[in-house]
């Protein structure tokens, strides 16, 4: 640790405007204007302190767990030596180049040389595109980026760790990806460690696809049980672009994802599945939201969220088709498997459409283990926790299932049989 | 003479309020077939669940004895472990869950639970392409979800595969015939009538004479309204099939 960091107080009782402010100044040297340019930090810094902190009445925010925010950290503390603070990283992807974000900065020590690795400091989303308060609060602390650009074809796994230091601090990863005319990515991205109960992590994700690129994108969030996560995410589409996201949520004490998908272009396409696992008192709330504005534009999603004991998960799924988006296709699937009585699963599809010509599909149920389907099994001689584990298992892999690229499917199946923690997954992944 | 394979005596259910079973008693002897017939609604589907444990059926009163055991205070997983079989009328469809893991995990259970090593998975495969011939099926069915997205025919053909695969002592197929076209009907009857043996007990619970023409029963047995009203050899099967119910009911109030 380095002993220059500065230590911004965080008293209970001054208020989150106030903390903001101290926290820029604080944070000034840190805040290099080739990551995000001045002027836009004190915009973004603007646009944070008017939005304040989100009311627990305001619809959007109802179900997030923020009580942490009102003596968290919200700025930077400056860079650690990673020799002496390396991050636990998992174990390598095959085939797959790496980079690692350590609170918040991409440590060149620990990541393979990366063609995409673009070392331009323009923005590649513009800033306007924003849409949520912890995104600004991103722009205006972000001290790194893995800004990518992607011509042809690769496979870039980004680790984004966090370690708690001696000092309790907000970490703002950064990562921007542009696929350009066709070409084809798979992503995973990886979260992994905490900063900590008075830690916060605040990640923004932005990724552009030009006409007829092809994305696979793994978000693999299997922070610590103590972590706090922040996450705001904006991906938008061109003309025939395909974009297909893996949801795995699987760690933290409390996350709070805000993703917004907007299919610009004509003929774009979103696929997203995804699945939420959360236990003890933890709290993983989401909240998607998917425009259609090119016509002919497709989104489908599969979202399964399993909660047990005191847990609860909130899924907010929206999806809006403008005037101009005729003959969009969209089709929800949300599921909530209750694994207590004390759970608690929240599932919110909404769908507005401003046009004729328009398929959708919505649906969302929230229960108990299926008792008929218990019983089947039972009656086949596999004992109780088996047969529970099984219909777990299964629940969750109605989503999973649909990762179309093998290795991703395999990566998603073993997270989630180990996050799981019954012996029937593993089994029927190995 | 020793015991028979099931007793059941005086045997009384509720589900939630209504007696669905109302003092039932029927014997099936080792290597016997019996026929349950009767109405609907008259309790031939509750009586199925009852032995195969399924919750919410709750014995008021009367016995069920299986192999000279009190078979009411087993599981639902025990009593499959213990060799009863039951074939669902309406098989349930577990997306996610594939067959072949099924049919493994359930194989296993069953040896584990007699004290024997578990399957190879060579072996498996083997005994289980094997089983799939006689039920005509294809292979491809093994790696699909259990009974997903199954016609009402493949559902079937299924149970008695599982059945086939499991070699229960005491096999209760609850309509396993309803919904099966002709040559359907025929290669699910092949698979049954296959298991047929001396140490084996079968119960069919059926409306149609259709499928005893293929399985002949040795006893055939009349509910309605959670009773046995009578019982008798094939040819009560075939009256049935002239006469309908009406008449034993009229006889029986």
């Amino acid at each position: 640790m380095s002993a220059a960091a500065p230590h911004v107080p965080h008293a209970v009782g001054v208020s989150y405007e106030q903390r903001l402010r101290a926290a820029i100044m604080s944070a000034a040297p840190m805040l290099d204007s080739r990551i995000v340019p001045l002027a836009a930090r004190s915009e973004a810094l603007n646009h944070a302190l008017a939005a304040g902190l989100p009311k627990r009445r305001d619809d959007l925010w109802r179900y997030a767990d923020l009580r942490y925010l009102d003596s968290a950290p919200l700025g930077p503390v400056a860079a650690t030596s990673p020799a002496t603070d390396a991050p636990v990283l998992p174990p390598r992807l095959p085939g797959f180049t790496r980079l690692v974000l350590h609170n918040g900065r991409l440590v060149t020590s620990l990541s393979d040389p990366c063609p995409a690795l673009s070392r331009d400091s323009t923005p590649l989303v513009p800033v306007r595109t924003r849409h949520e308060r912890f995104g600004w609060l991103n722009d205006a602390f972000a001290t790194d980026v893995a800004r990518l650009v992607v011509d042809g074809q690769a496979m870039i796994e980004v680790v984004i760790a966090s370690t708690a230091g001696a000092f309790a601090q907000a970490a703002h990863p950064r990562v921007e990806v542009s696929l350009r005319e066709n070409a084809e990515l798979v992503l995973v991205e990886r979260h992994v460690g905490s900063l900590g109960d008075e830690g916060l992590v605040n990640l923004a994700v932005q990724l552009h696809g030009a006409p007829g690129s092809r994305c696979r994108h793994l978000r693999w969030q299997s922070l610590s049980e103590d972590a706090q996560l922040l996450d705001t995410m904006q991906v938008a589409l061109d003309s025939d672009a395909r974009y297909s996201l893996a949801l795995l949520q699987l760690g933290s004490r409390s996350a709070r994802s805000s993703l917004r998908v907007s299919l610009y272009g004509r003929a774009a396409q979103a696929t997203i599945c995804g699945v939420s696992v959360a236990g003890a008192r933890r709290t993983l709330d989401t909240s998607l939201l998917i425009d259609h504005i090119g016509a002919d534009t497709s989104s489908t999603q599969t979202l399964r969220a399993l909660a047990r004991e005191r847990a609860q998960l909130a899924w907010r799924s929206r999806v809006e088709v403008a005037a101009t988006a005729r003959g969009t296709n969209c089709q929800q699937s949300l599921k909530g498997l209750l694994n207590n009585p004390g759970a608690e699963i929240d599932l919110r599809p909404q769908l507005e459409i401003h046009t004729d010509a328009v398929r959708a599909s919505h649906g969302a149920t929230t229960g108990a283990l299926d008792q008929n389907m218990l019983f089947y099994l039972l009656s086949r001689g596999l004992d109780a926790d088996t047969a529970r584990g099984l219909l777990e298992w299964a629940f969750c892999e109605d989503a999973i299932s649909l990762i179309d690229q093998p290795l991703l499917r395999r990566q998603a199946e073993l997270a989630l049989a180990e996050r799981l923690g019954n012996s029937v997954a593993q089994e029927v992944v190995a | 003479m020793s015991e028979p394979m099931l007793l059941i005596r005086d045997l009384h259910v509720r589900v939630g309020d209504r007696e669905v079973l109302r003092g039932i008693n029927l014997e099936v002897p080792a290597g016997e077939v019996h026929a349950i017939m009767g109405p609907n609604g008259s309790g031939k589907s509750s009586l199925s669940y009852v032995l195969a444990g399924k919750p919410g059926y709750e014995v008021t009163s009367g016995s069920v004895r299986y192999l000279g055991k009190d078979l009411l205070t087993l599981s639902p997983e025990e009593r499959a472990r213990e060799g009863v079989f039951l074939g669902f009328q309406y098989p349930i469809e577990i997306p996610g869950v594939n067959n072949a893991y099924l049919l493994r995990a359930a194989m296993n259970a069953g040896l584990r639970h007699r004290g024997q090593p578990e399957i190879d998975a060579f072996d498996f495969l083997q005994l289980v392409q094997e089983r799939m011939k006689l039920m005509r099926m294809d292979e491809s069915f093994l790696a699909r979800g259990v009974n997903e997205g199954f016609s009402g025919g493949e559902k079937k053909r299924n149970e008695i595969l599982q059945m086939l695969v499991l070699e229960p002592r005491l096999a209760v197929l609850d309509e396993t015939d309803s919904g099966l076209d002709i040559d359907a009907l025929k290669v699910v009857a092949a698979g049954i009538a296959s298991l047929r043996s001396p140490e084996r007990a079968i119960v069919l619970v059926t409306h149609y004479q259709r499928l005893l023409d293929h399985i002949a029963p040795d006893r055939v047995h009349v509910l309605a309204r959670g009773r046995i009203l009578r019982s008798g050899g094939p040819e009560l099967a075939l009256e049935l099939e002239k006469r309908g119910y009406d008449w034993l009911l009229d006889e029986a109030a």
